[in-house]
């Protein structure tokens, strides 16, 4: 009788572990940190290209000084803020960190609207094969992005819903995680087009 | 009076209803359709002759079976207005193109209309076919044909590109080993779980009758709850709960006697026999995922 009676036991508790989400709570926990690491890590990418880009675009088109710094600045800002992984709980360090990358992407879409008034440099073959890693850089960016947006949006509603949420805030000690907005999304998708 | 006091009350859901009518149409426009996977080169704008299909299909077949890598062809007549990239990468992982966990597909789509095209590559040939290794194939090998008009030459060359590129990334696994393991999504398994929870407990609360009665009883439950996942799984559902019950209640009274052996291997042999054995002749996606790889041109 005591077996059965722990066997019985045993089965409920895990019935009701999984009931309450614990699991896919842990499981969505981990989702969204891989995805965001991927984002993290994409937009990494893209700035370890632009030295080189910066300086193939200076070598025909020097006097463009505000554009060139412009990309520079921006870079410098977009690497340096921090990320850490409490950077995923705190909605204003990610704002900053969005921010700083959604101001490296308008900074590089001028650098590539300029390269329009040079044909030599638009003929440069270091600088197209630039451009494509860029292009390519830019949509994994949107890919990864994408990835992260529905990650957390399931990771949310799981926080939210009832009873997952109780888990969630008693348990788990896990809160709502701050998601990019669909508006600024559309401009993420959209790389800059250069027509040679 | 009356019938326009009707005609007020009526006009907001029927105009909500035209609407929803007209959105339900609408949407699916939106979106272009991913056709399905017939082939490892799909010419929905029909623009290869036939022979060409042929040679493409079997250079990438012989190329599958060498490497393990899975490369199709898709050509599109128009993308009706949606973005290309996002295009290729739906196709690409609806398709799921390369194998799972190795990620080593390829996607070569081809728009007509738009003059526009795209190398999509998988995670795991993201090291070799890079994003500039992909832009110089197109640059060098593809859109100088299609300029010249000659599109199927330039998807030869493509795919060829493609091809050599590629070559010696990955072995192809042995067959009986690269199945997908159990091929079970865990909402199976967990529904084989649940369903031995309730069949367990049901036989253990039923504190009347036979141990076989019992036994069965918890089964069968186990059987109803689990065989909406199939039912292969919905008998070893049974038989777990089956072997359970009989456990539990040979502790609790009596021994174990030979007839419940019996039956627990009648419903384990039941339940052993996992499905496999599909078709070779069509050709499917092996799971493979894309992170955006790849590039994209134009002509």
């Amino acid at each position: 009788m005591d077996t059965m009676r722990r066997i019985a036991g045993g089965m409920v508790l895990v019935a009701c572990l999984s009931g309450c989400g614990y699991n896919d709570l842990q499981g969505l926990d981990e989702d969204t940190k891989a995805a965001w690491s991927e984002v993290v890590n994409q937009y990494q990418r893209r700035a370890d290209l632009i030295p080189n880009l910066v300086a193939t675009v200076k070598g025909y088109a020097a006097h463009e000084k505000d554009t060139l710094e412009g990309v520079v600045q921006a870079r410098a800002q977009a690497t340096g803020v921090q990320i850490t992984p409490e950077l995923l709980n705190d909605p204003e360090a990610f704002e900053r960190y969005r921010q700083a990358q959604a101001g490296l992407t308008s900074a590089l879409g001028r650098l590539i609207a300029i390269a329009e008034n040079y044909p030599n440099l638009k003929a440069d073959q270091n600088f197209r094969d630039l451009q494509s890693q860029l292009e390519g850089t830019e949509n994994r960016i949107a890919v990864a992005r994408k990835r992260y947006i529905d990650r957390v949006a399931e990771y949310n509603k799981m926080v939210r819903y009832f009873p997952t949420n109780l888990t969630a805030k008693f348990l788990l000690h896990l809160e709502e995680r701050p998601n990019f907005a669909v508006a600024d999304e559309k401009s993420v998708a959209t790389p800059p087009q250069v027509k040679f | 009076m009356k019938p326009a006091r009707t005609n007020l009350v009526w006009r907001g859901p029927v105009r909500l209803f035209l609407w929803f009518a007209l959105l339900s149409v609408a949407v699916p426009l939106f979106a272009l359709e991913v056709p399905p996977l017939t082939g490892r080169v799909v010419d929905s704008a029909h623009v290869l002759p036939a022979s060409d299909v042929d040679w493409l299909t079997a250079a990438l077949k012989a190329h599958e079976e060498k490497t393990g890598n899975q490369v199709a062809v898709l050509i599109v007549p128009s993308l009706e207005g949606e973005p290309l990239e996002e295009y290729a990468h739906r196709v690409a992982t609806s398709w799921k193109l390369g194998r799972r966990g190795t990620d080593n597909g390829v996607l070569l789509l081809i728009a007509v209309k738009e003059r526009r095209l795209r190398i999509e590559v998988g995670y795991g040939l993201e090291g070799t076919l890079t994003d500039l290794r992909s832009a110089h194939i197109i640059r060098d090998e593809i859109v100088p044909r299609f300029k010249a008009g000659d599109i199927p030459a330039g998807v030869r060359a493509g795919t060829e590109a493609i091809l050599k590129t590629i070559e010696g990334t990955y072995e192809a696994k042995n067959r009986s080993t690269a199945r997908r393991g159990w091929g079970y999504e865990t909402d199976a398994l967990q529904l084989v779980f649940v369903g031995v929870v309730v069949g367990f407990l049901a036989g253990m609360v039923l504190s009347q009758g036979l141990r076989r009665t019992r036994a069965l009883f918890g089964s069968v439950l186990a059987y109803l709850v689990a065989q909406s996942a199939g039912v292969t799984l919905g008998v070893v559902a049974a038989a777990v709960t089956a072997f359970l019950l009989w456990l539990v209640l040979r502790t609790n009274r009596g021994s174990w006697s030979r007839g419940t052996y019996d039956d627990w291997t009648w419903y384990s042999s039941r339940g052993g026999g996992w499905s496999g054995g599909s078709s070779d002749s069509g050709f499917s996606g092996g799971g493979g995922d894309f992170g955006g790889g790849g590039a994209s041109g134009n002509w």
